[in-house]
This record gives structure tokens, C-alpha cells and sequence, in this order.
């Protein structure tokens, strides 16, 4: 129970007025970027650090990570609303998110990432206070072949992904590894595909396709359909705005399961929460009753999406915390910001600053609660951007769709990007190809194609490496069995119907 | 475009707010607006920790009669910040950090339309010693039982670093060629993931910033074998350089330091040059040199020039033995 004792010192730690007060600025903040596209929490840290400078260490961290789950919570906003990701974890949420917001639904699916968002976070940080210590040393068991065999069973989710033509749906996934592997290539130095433009040496920013494709894409094919624009509906009512019991019935397996795979994702320090996000919505899929709705607007395709971005938070902290490991940009920048402060994440922490730790988890425990409380009472506000005549709405999703690219690298060739983006979304949706394969191409590819390089030259070539370690190969069979699961299902669909004729 | 008129008029503004209450002293260059401070790298990287620093402490200090604000020109891994100061010539209110990146970088890619020759060396300001760190249980004691095992399994030891370009691979490069030695080099692009590779026994050996490696090192988790640094270590008193340990191999340096435009005046150069060792010598520099683990590496001008053509051949063979294509 010393566990409970050290909780109990840290709730005395971060329920002090002031720690308080900046746990609430950070989440406030965090939320305001998480809505904002392009601009992210890293970016946020880092402007603010030199405010927290006069601030207690204990103070500063509250604030900086509240800043860092309180952006997980706002991206789910307008990728609901408008389909624009607010930020790269939250692109898996546009899939199902904003057609529920097509349906009527805004409100509900709103509502069901903020349920989900806190139960994951606290699930998260619950996983973080037991199981930091041995979860580290997991974490650090995977290494480059597991790390690939991981990016395997994620690519592998293509499967599940695909609309009605199979065909479809890998060459656009084509089309995100070829766009992933632009720029430096880390091994040889060589340059890939810059066409002399040294813009591109740093490869294509994944937002700037993420919000061209989904925004910028939809907005063009709306423009082209002529005379009067058809509103979204948004029921009157506050009862109407709020997920209904069957909604959220629906989602129970939804929480659970995005819960511990963000987390489980998080602790690894090369994976990441939009491969976190992916690989729940496809697990999600692949257990679903009713698969073929996906992509429809169903509630599960909300939360369990919104659900693993969020405990990847806390899961992120575990590698942080513990060994002083970054895992994402991010958590890069709290690191530095720790070491600022003089304080060294590392395996003596916990021990060294226990009131640092404490207040810290317990401040996240609180933090979740905010949260939820600003984020619901927000929903009808929220919603009611939908009730916009399209000739406003879609100027303003351009708007903070150039905003939001511009903001993250002040560069107008970036602009140029989104735009050449934007079209390529267009050309998908006239076409009828799938726009989440691409992104799970473009979201894998780099690290895939990495990891397997990095096994290779660790077995000098030899390809055995892959299946001979044992987390490694379970997970390149679990691949293997998603990939087969439409043939089960062909197979079973067959046998149904010849026992219905034979009856 | 709107952006940068706003922001152009305000440096106006400033400017004659500046301009107005400076004593009309002209015999010698003294900045009279703000300048503009250029990093390579988003904010929170670490030029653009540096920059801020510098900057707070020059308004601390009151080293210097305008303030200095921090550009961040990100993207085309430093090429873009390159070409923004470079095609600035002339401009006596810009200064930008740069590291052994822009040194080393253009010699690579074709794609860059500049290098430092394009600009002006104004001061070398800190060279960044790093540490050759083993597993904590790994049975290599010293620098020569890695070299030594290496050469008994050629191949198989395994090195956890960054791009080929890197300094962790200069080291290697090196060792190699001066022992005959040889071993795998694995390439990953976050300095986390590299102390992960290491920690979790995927790999064997890896150079590290002390900073990075400090509390592994005080865990037990991690041990020192040798320092890449031109003599011992405050923080490491007891282990060896790499030439103290019998390799000898020129010190590869992580630099940092300030350029700015090309066609400049030799009074501003100077202005510039006797600023940054005005501040390399305050108390709050000595002290933030001493917490990052940094060594004084301050330079003039004329000299850091003449060491701009030192370090560029020296990269050039180091690349070209590496296997990088070398394209300039």
C-alpha cells in the first residue's frame, strides 16, 4: 500500500491553490492548441518554457504536461467538426468522427472522445503510478526488429481500412510510403525524391497531408456540387447533443481496448500515438460485430481512436520518467525542459523527487477531470459551428487550415504543399480510393522502412532476426491473420448463404 | 507576406525609438534596431536554446544596446537557415548560430545553394565534448577491450548513433582506420531511441553528450570508457581521453558558434566579434558552460575562418571514407 501512501502525498502536492491554478492554465492552453491545427503541444512547451522559469520545478511540470494531454483532448474537436485533424493523432478520429457529424451526430461523437479521452487518461496514468518501473524495462526489450514487426501489423490494419475495392486501398497506401520516404535518407545521407528543392530535405511534414487530404479535400468536393448547399443537421436540445445510452453501450469494448493499447504503445519509445490511434481502430474493426459500418460514423470509431491517443500520454511519461528516454517530440521538449530545471529524469527519480512524481500523477488524475468538465459544457458551442451556411464554413476551414501549416513552419512552400495536397485529396474522393491508407503509409513508412534496415545491419543481413526473437515473430503471425481476415470473412459470408440455401 | 510587414514595420518603429535615444557616437558600429537572431531548428532545439540564452543573457548582462530576437528558420535539415542568412548580404542587424551541421552539410547534398563561405565567421563559441559510454554490465572496461573485441568478431560489435554524417560516426570512422578494427554502425534518427538501443543490450557501444548520459551513468546503467574531448573532463576525472587511452586520432569537435551576412564591414565584424567575448566572459556564461558540460571554445574571426577550411577538408575525407557521396 505504499503506493496509496505515496498518491496520497501527491494529491497534498497538487491540489496546492497554485499547483492547482497552473494545472488548469496547462490543460486550458493544451486544449486551445489540440483545437488549433498544425500548432502542437511541442511547439506550445517550448515557447512557454521561459515562463515557468520563476516557477517552483514541481509548479512548471503540472503546467508543461498539462499543456501535453490537454492537446490530445482538443485535436478530436474539428477533426469531428470540420474534418480537419487538429493534430496528427487525431487524424484516425476524422474517419469516423465526422461522418457521425455528417449523421446529426456531432454532439454525440463530441461527447464520446471526451468520455473516452478521460477514461483513457486516467487508465493511462493508473498504468503509469503501477507499472512504470517494469514497463521500462519492457519497453526497452523492443528494439528495431520488434519495432518493425509492429509497423507491420500496423500496415497490415490496410485491410481493414479498405473500402469496396481492395486494389484501391494498397495503391493509395503506396502512395503514403512512396510520399514517407521523401527526403534525407538517415543511412546513406543520399537525398530521395527532393526534385533539387531543398525544402524537401526534411521530407514532407505529415500534417500538411493530413489536413490537405482530409480538409482541404472534402471542401473541394463539396464546392463542386452546385445550388444549394445541404446544412449539416445539428438537433435542437441539449439531450440531443449528448451521446445517447446506446451510444455509449456501444462503446464499452471501445474504451477498454484503446485504453491499453495507447498505453502499451506509449511505453515503447519509436512508435508513437498515431500508430497508437490506428492499430485500436483496427483492432476495434477486426472484433466488431458489424465491420462494414466503420468508416460510417459508429461510435466505436470515435472512441477508441481518441481513446489510445489519450493513455499514450500517459504511457509516454513511463520512458520519460523512468529512464530519461523521449519518445516523441513532445516529450523531447519536456525532457529538456526538466533538465533546465535541473531536475535529471532518469531510474533515480522516483526516488530522488517523490513529490515531483506524486504531484505530478496525482496532478494528471485532476487534470483528466478538468478536462472533461471544460470540454463537455463546450460541446453545444462547438457544435453550433455546423449550423454555418457553407459559403462561410468552407472559407473558414480554409483559413485555419493555411493557418494552421503556416504556423508550424513559417514557410509559404509549405502552403504551396497543402494546396498541392488539398487536390490530391480531391482527385481521391472523385476516384473513390480511400484517403486512410495513404495516411497509414505515409504515418509507417518512414519508421518501417527504418526499423527493417536497422534489423538487417544488427544481424549482418541476416533476415532470420525478424521471427527468431519471440515478441517479434507473435507479432508478424497477428499480421499475418489480420491480412487473412477478409478471406475468413468471404469464406464465412459463402457458408452463410449456402446454408441458407440449403435450407 | 503580411506576416513579415507587420513585422518590418515594428523594426522600423523600433528602430527610431532606438535611433533617437542612442548617443551619436559613428566612429565605430553599434547596432541601432533590434537584430535578428537566425537558428536552424524549431523552438526548444538546441540552437535555439542557445540563441534564447544568449539573447537573455545579453539583456541581463546589459552587454549590448538592442535587443536580440530569435528566428527560427527551420527545415532542409539547417539548408534553409543557410540560404536565409546568405542571401542577406550586406545586413549588419542579423547574426545566426551555427553548428558543425553547416559545416558539414552542404558537402553532401546537392541541394544546397550555400555554405559558410557565403557568410561571415564572427566567433566560435563552445565545443561540445561527448563521452564513448558501454552497458553497465558489459564486460568492456576500457576503450581497448571494445577495440579489442571488435577485432576478434570483425563485424559483429554493434555502435547505436546518428546520421553517417555525425560526429558518433567521425569517431568511428576514425578508430576504425587507426586500429583495423571493425564494427557495425546502426543508424537512429532520436538521440532517446540510441540510449534505448544501448540500455536494452541491442547494441554495444554508443558516443553520447555527458549530458544525455548523466543519470545512467550515476545508476549504474551505463559506464564510461573514454571521452572524445581534447583533455580529461571536470564532470569524468578518472576517464581517459581517446588519445590518452592509445588511439591517435585527431579530437572530432561538436561546434557551436555565431556567423552572419556576407559584405559586411570590418567595424561591424568586430563589433559583433567583441560582444560574444564580452559575454564569454560573464559569470552566468561560466556557469551555464559548466552545467551543460560545454568546453570554451571561443575564436575571432579571422581565425575561425582559417578553422572553417581545417574542418571542412577533414570532413571531406572522413565522409568520402564513410561512403557518403561527397558533392562538393
Amino acid at each position: 500500500m505504499e503506493v496509496l501512501t505515496s498518491l496520497g502525498h501527491g494529491f497534498a502536492v497538487a491540489l496546492e491553490p497554485l499547483n492547482l491554478f497552473w494545472c488548469f492554465v496547462g490543460v486550458f492552453l493544451g486544449t486551445a492548441v489540440g483545437v488549433m491545427p498544425g500548432l502542437g503541444p511541442a511547439a506550445t512547451i517550448a515557447m512557454l518554457l521561459p515562463l515557468t522559469f520563476n516557477m517552483p520545478p514541481t509548479t512548471a511540470v503540472i503546467m508543461l504536461a498539462g499543456i501535453y494531454y490537454g492537446a490530445k483532448y482538443g485535436g478530436s474537436t474539428t477533426a469531428i467538426l470540420l474534418n480537419v485533424p487538429g493534430e496528427s493523432a487525431s487524424v484516425v478520429t476524422c474517419l469516423d468522427g465526422y461522418q457521425m457529424a455528417r449523421n446529426g451526430r456531432a454532439g454525440a461523437a463530441l461527447g464520446i472522445a471526451a468520455i473516452s479521452s478521460f477514461i483513457a487518461g486516467t487508465v493511462g496514468v493508473l498504468g503509469l503510478m503501477l507499472l512504470a518501473p517494469p514497463l521500462a524495462k519492457f519497453g526497452l526489450s523492443f528494439s528495431s526488429p520488434e519495432y518493425f514487426a509492429l509497423m507491420v501489423m500496423g500496415l497490415a490494419m490496410v485491410v481493414l481500412l479498405a473500402g469496396k475495392s481492395m486494389i484501391k486501398a494498397l495503391l493509395a497506401m503506396l502512395l503514403g510510403l512512396w510520399i514517407a520516404s521523401m527526403g534525407i535518407d538517415l543511412f546513406s545521407d543520399a537525398s530521395r525524391f527532393t526534385f533539387g528543392q531543398s525544402e524537401l530535405l526534411d521530407g514532407v511534414d505529415f500534417v500538411i497531408v493530413a489536413i490537405g487530404v482530409f480538409a482541404l479535400g472534402e471542401v473541394f468536393g463539396n464546392m463542386e456540387k452546385r445550388g444549394e448547399g445541404t446544412m449539416l443537421p445539428v438537433p435542437k436540445g441539449l439531450r440531443n447533443l449528448l451521446p445517447t445510452m446506446a451510444e455509449l453501450k456501444a462503446c464499452r469494448f471501445a474504451f477498454l481496448n484503446g485504453s491499453i493499447i495507447g498505453f502499451i504503445i506509449g511505453v515503447l519509445p519509436g512508435a508513437g500515438s498515431t500508430i497508437a490511434s490506428f492499430i485500436s481502430y483496427g483492432v476495434e474493426k477486426a472484433v466488431s460485430k458489424h465491420p462494414e459500418k466503420f468508416g460510417t460514423g459508429v461510435p466505436e470509431g470515435v472512441a477508441a481512436p481518441e481513446g489510445a491517443n489519450n493513455s499514450e500520454t500517459g504511457g509516454a511519461m513511463v520512458p520519460l520518467l523512468t529512464l530519461g528516454i523521449p519518445g516523441s517530440g513532445t516529450t523531447a521538449i519536456l525532457l529538456a525542459a526538466f533538465i533546465l530545471w535541473g531536475l535529471r529524469p532518469g531510474p533515480l527519480m522516483i526516488q530522488e523527487n517523490p513529490d515531483l512524481f506524486w504531484g505530478l500523477v496525482a496532478s494528471m488524475y485532476v487534470g483528466n477531470v478538468m478536462l472533461l468538465v471544460l470540454n463537455l459544457p463546450l460541446i453545444p458551442l462547438f457544435a453550433q459551428i455546423l449550423k454555418l451556411r457553407e459559403y462561410i464554413l468552407y472559407p473558414i476551414i480554409f483559413g485555419i487550415s493555411i493557418v494552421g501549416v503556416y504556423a508550424v513552419s513559417g514557410s509559404l512552400f509549405d502552403c504551396w504543399m497543402l494546396v498541392v495536397f488539398g487536390l490530391l485529396g480531391y482527385a481521391i474522393r472523385r476516384l473513390d480510393y480511400p484517403s486512410a491508407p495513404l495516411i497509414l503509409g505515409l504515418v509507417l513508412g518512414d519508421s518501417m522502412e527504418r526499423a527493417l534496415r536497422q534489423s538487417l545491419m544488427m544481424s549482418q543481413g541476416d533476415l532470420a532476426i525478424l521471427v527468431s526473437r519471440p515478441i517479434s515473430a507473435t507479432m508478424l503471425i497477428l499480421a499475418i491473420v489480420l491480412l487473412c481476415l477478409p478471406l475468413f470473412r468471404r469464406a464465412n459470408q459463402w457458408r452463410v448463404k449456402a446454408l441458407e440455401e440449403n435450407g | 507576406m503580411r506576416c513579415k510587414m507587420k513585422l518590418r514595420s515594428s523594426i522600423i518603429i523600433a528602430a527610431c525609438a532606438a535611433t533617437l535615444a542612442a548617443a551619436p557616437a559613428w566612429a565605430q558600429f553599434k547596432p541601432t534596431k533590434p537584430v535578428e537572431f537566425i537558428v536552424h531548428t524549431g523552438p526548444g532545439g538546441g540552437a535555439d536554446v542557445l540563441a534564447r540564452f544568449i539573447a537573455q543573457t545579453f539583456e541581463k548582462e546589459n552587454l549590448a544596446p538592442v535587443r536580440f530576437t530569435v528566428n527560427n528558420k527551420s527545415g532542409g535539415g539547417g539548408l534553409t537557415a543557410m540560404a536565409y542568412v546568405a542571401e542577406k548580404k550586406g545586413d549588419t542587424h542579423a547574426i545566426a548560430v551555427f553548428t558543425g551541421n553547416w559545416l558539414t552539410n552542404p558537402l553532401t547534398r546537392a541541394e544546397a545553394k550555400f555554405t559558410v563561405k557565403d557568410m561571415t565567421p564572427v566567433a566560435r563559441l563552445v565545443l561540445e565534448p561527448a563521452l564513448i559510454a558501454v552497458k553497465g554490465d558489459a564486460p568492456f572496461k576500457t576503450l581497448k577491450d571494445f577495440i579489442e573485441a571488435a577485432k576478434k568478431a570483425p563485424g559483429t560489435m554493434k555502435q547505436s548513433g546518428g546520421s553517417i554524417t555525425s560526429r558518433d560516426n567521425v569517431v568511428r570512422q576514425l578508430l576504425m582506420k587507426d586500429t583495423g578494427a571493425n564494427w557495425a554502425y546502426i543508424s537512429f534518427p532520436g538521440g532517446g531511441e540510441r540510449i534505448a538501443a544501448l540500455l536494452g543490450g541491442h547494441v554495444n557501444m554508443m558516443v553520447v553528450e555527458p549530458q544525455e548520459a548523466g543519470e545512467h551513468i550515476k545508476a549504474g546503467n551505463m559506464r564510461v570508457i573514454a571521452t572524445v574531448a581534447d583533455k580529461r573532463l571536470g564532470g569524468f576525472p578518472n576517464v581517459p581521453t581517446i588519445k590518452e587511452a592509445g588511439y591517435d586520432i585527431p579530437n572530432v569537435e561538436q561546434v557551436r558558434g555565431i556567423v552572419m551576412p556576407a559584405g559586411v564591414a570590418p567595424d561591424v565584424v568586430a563589433y559583433y566579434e567583441d560582444l560574444f567575448l564580452r559575454l564569454s566572459k560573464t559569470a552566468t556564461w561560466r556557469k551555464y558552460l559548466e552545467e551543460q558540460q560545454f568546453e570554451d571554445g571561443y575564436m575571432k574571426s579571422a581565425e575561425l575562418a582559417k578553422y572553417f577550411d581545417v574542418f571542412t577538408d577533414q570532413m571531406r575525407v572522413i565522409l568520402k571514407e564513410a561512403g557518403a557521396k561527397v558533392v562538393r
